[in-house]
């Protein structure tokens, strides 16, 4: 195991954007998100490790606004120019276990269907993880319910471990590209092989039978039970690790215009509007119910795991309270 | 702002013209033959209460460097009371486009009549000149510039 | 509090077994100890979930949209922003009178549960920004009330965060709201759970019609911010909602209380949320207005 005193990090990261374009978890303005580094070095934000950010890594693969092509149309005549390749590997600092968990959910959608999304692998692809076990889970955390390892970052994310130890900071290289990033770097101290101490977390449940008692229960009254205080805002989906749904518009300038990717989210009222004006998914119960199943049940029918990887987020930031671990443990009795 | 002043800056201001008093200023303007620098776009709007805010924030976002809102003078409205509704409305509006920090001299509401074509000339030259000096507006701009190669596949 | 606490929960079921209402909406305990979150509730056997502490600062009338074509008789327990904001929504004709109970409860300020979860363990949660400057912390109208009246601790309107941002120049106004606007991620909360905010069909949920973009930047953030304080100009109760459940933590309220300090000086003071009908001072004028414009 390699080793950097916490002291030091700056200089361990300031290294690393050296040869990399290097984002880490920021505080900016009371907002947690990743963010460059050299944005933490020009005094915009600082270094935010104490917990996990309010806007999920996501971010990196899945902008909220992306992007995809831009065009000029002229009369009929139309020319079509990519956006730029990426230009250097970036390194991602500090994403939590929960949130390797989401990345390789979102693999599932983006790479591993039938579609090879190119705009998310190329990212994915470019980007060397730096995955930080927590030691101190929050009150809204249940991640190991989830099937998240607290220990071991999900390896086919993960490209280097990192451990909190006191005044310390452990790395132990889990991928070739993780390795070469951690060659790349001078002063690093060694340390035998060990794990650091991690608290239990408070909410605990055991979800397998969730898929199978959901199935039935579409047109079950806890619906409206759980979706009467639901406001129908996007927060939910918006800080969710796991949540992509997205929307392609255009930004028309005169003749030259740009495709986007925006992040769509399955509250509004608009996500399944019809073009006819048809509403399928007239009011509150029927978005929350769709959100719940994909998370617990669709997903899980399909690619094999839950869609929910246990971050708390959502718990912790809707307006209202609305408690996806409560509706859980009761569903599961 | 000087600092934002640019050589030969040709400022882009959008005029909404009440269709009954404003825009037969400017008619009228034009009839009489009064010069005023070629940078206004007179967009006509039934009633100056017509202008909806978002119309103007958009102006500015989207690359307008001025905005001048004009209609009939109060009492003089084809709809009777409009633009009484318009002056409470854009009394507010301009002190908040100055707490956005956009400079309160690009945007101004004025009461042009249809006889009134020298006070339509004289309001336009006023403002393109004073926006000309101050530069142009990059407050509220959706600065993302799209540039792309010129047309060359026949598709 | 307990006391008020168990009031509520007799009258609760007192109106629920007389069959005065069908429904009660009232709190309950939420994840956290801070979490005091709506409950919905239809039978008497039910009323012990009812809670109210220092973390009840959701205002539970704009559920009463939801009722409006309803059969239900609705009774909800209101704090003095949210009778003000009950009185809003049957001026816009939103909710209905007719199916509703209204139960004031006198409120001495509430705490906000985002601010006590990042306060550090053992410190004191301060009072919501909003609560800090609350006017009417009885209810303004009700159908009946539960508690005694407090006096308010504040008696004018305090604009002096306003009168900070009037103060700096255009270049700095500028860059703090590009600041605060980027890191709004246009979830919606503050437009969701605002009682002014309560249009049918709410052009944010337009995309098509080319007035609002989804794409977010800080623009077209601002755009939303000042539209939709713009929107709610002269109709806004200051409950203070909109900045407290932001999870961005934009500073929603320093918009609202612009207009709100502009229609004071420029139309006369207005209060909103105090009657339920006659004008506000956007759907009106008078020929006497300031005039800056000729």
């Amino acid at each position: 195991m390699k080793t950097v005193e916490k002291a030091k990090l700056d200089g361990f990261l300031g290294q690393l954007a050296q040869k990399y374009s290097v984002l880490v978890p920021v505080d900016y303005n009371g907002l947690t998100q990743f963010a460059p580094y050299s944005q933490v070095q020009e005094g915009v934000s600082k270094l935010y490790l104490d917990g996990n950010v309010t806007v999920s890594p996501k971010t990196v693969y899945l902008p909220q606004s992306e992007a995809m092509y831009k065009f000029r149309a002229q009369g009929k005549k139309l020319a079509i120019e990519e956006m730029p390749a990426m230009d250097k590997q970036q390194v991602v600092f500090g994403v939590r276990h929960c949130d390797t968990k989401a990345i390789q959910c979102l693999d599932k959608v983006f790479l591993d269907e039938k579609f090879e999304d190119p705009q998310y692998k190329e990212k994915r692809e470019n980007t060397i993880v730096f995955s930080l076990a927590c030691n101190n889970p929050k009150a809204t955390c249940f991640c190991e319910s989830m099937g998240v390892d607290r220990a071991h970052a999900e390896a086919s994310v993960a490209d280097v471990q990192v451990y909190e130890f006191g005044d310390t900071y452990g790395f132990v290289a889990v991928s070739d590209k993780g390795k070469a990033c951690l060659d790349a770097v001078s002063g690093l101290g060694e340390a035998a092989d060990k794990l650091p101490d991690q608290k239990p977390q408070e909410v605990k449940f055991d979800p397998s039978e969730l898929p199978a008692k959901l199935k039935g229960m579409f047109e079950d009254p806890i619906w409206d039970e759980y979706s009467f205080k639901c406001l129908n805002c996007g927060t939910c989906t918006y800080v969710c690790p796991t949540c992509h749904c997205f929307d392609i518009n255009n930004k028309i300038r005169g003749e030259v215009g740009m495709k986007m990717r925006t992040w769509d989210s399955c509250m509004f009222a608009e996500y399944t509007l019809m073009a006819g004006g048809h509403q399928p998914r007239q009011g509150k119960k029927e978005r929350v119910r769709n959100r719940f199943l994909h998370k617990l049940q669709y997903f899980n029918e399909k690619h094999d795991m839950f869609l929910c990887i246990g971050c708390g987020r959502c718990v912790a930031k809707c307006p209202v309270n609305l408690d996806i671990t409560k509706f859980i443990k009761q569903v599961i009795g | 702002m000087s600092n934002n002043a640019v050589e030969n800056f040709e400022p882009k201001i959008l005029v909404f013209a009440c269709n009954w008093c404003t825009y037969a200023g400017a008619d009228l303007a034009g009839t009489s033959r009064l010069q005023y620098p070629p940078n206004v776009r007179v967009l006509r709007v039934p009633c100056s209460c017509r202008v909806n805010p978002q119309f103007v924030l958009r102006a500015f976002q989207r690359g307008i460097d001025g905005v001048l809102v004009a209609g009939c003078h109060p009492g003089d409205c084809h709809y009777t009371t409009g633009n009484y509704y318009t002056r409470r409305r854009f009394l507010l509006i301009t002190r908040m486009m100055d707490y956005m920090g956009i400079d309160s001299r690009r945007f101004h509401t004025r009461w042009i009549s249809g006889a009134e074509g020298p006070k339509f000339q004289q309001v336009v030259t006023e403002m393109i000149n004073e926006v000309k000096a101050i530069g142009p507006n990059d407050k509220f701009r959706d600065d993302a510039k799209i540039e792309v190669k010129a047309v060359e596949t026949n598709e | 509090m307990s006391n008020i606490q168990n009031e509520m929960r007799a009258v609760a079921k007192e109106l629920l077994e007389s069959g005065k209402a069908t429904v009660v909406l009232g709190w309950e305990k939420g994840t956290m100890p801070y979490d005091s979150t709506p409950v919905m509730i239809r039978s008497a056997a039910d009323v012990d979930k009812l809670i109210w502490d220092e973390y009840c600062l959701q205002n539970l009338s704009t559920y009463l949209i939801d009722f409006i074509n309803s059969e239900d008789k609705v009774a909800i327990f209101a704090k003095g922003c949210d009778t003000r904001a009950y009185n809003r929504l049957v001026h816009d004709k939103r909710i209905n009178p007719e199916n509703s109970i209204v139960i004031g409860v006198p409120c001495s300020g509430m705490k906000n549960p985002k601010v006590a979860a990042k306060t550090p363990a053992g410190a004191e949660v301060p009072m919501a920004n909003a609560c800090k400057e609350c006017r009417y912390p009885n209810p303004v109208a009700c159908d009946q009330k539960i508690g005694s009246d407090v006096t308010p601790w504040c008696t004018a309107k305090d604009f002096s965060d306003v009168e900070a941002i009037e103060a700096m120049d255009a270049d700095a106004k500028a860059a703090f709201w590009k600041e605060q606007y980027s890191k709004c991620i246009r979830c919606y909360a503050c437009r969701n759970i605002c009682p002014a905010c309560n249009c049918t069909n709410c052009i944010f949920d337009q995309s098509a019609s080319g007035w609002c973009s989804k794409d977010v930047n800080a623009s077209e953030n601002q755009f939303y911010g000042v539209t939709r304080a713009f929107h709610v100009a002269g109709r806004c109760i200051e409950c203070g909602q909109c900045e407290a459940v932001c999870p961005s933590d934009v500073p929603i309220m320093l918009m609202n209380k612009k207009f709100i300090k502009d229609i004071d000086t420029l139309f006369g003071n207005y209060e909103a949320g105090l009657v339920t009908e006659g004008t506000t001072p956007l759907n009106s004028y008078q020929v006497a207005d300031p005039e800056e414009f000729m």
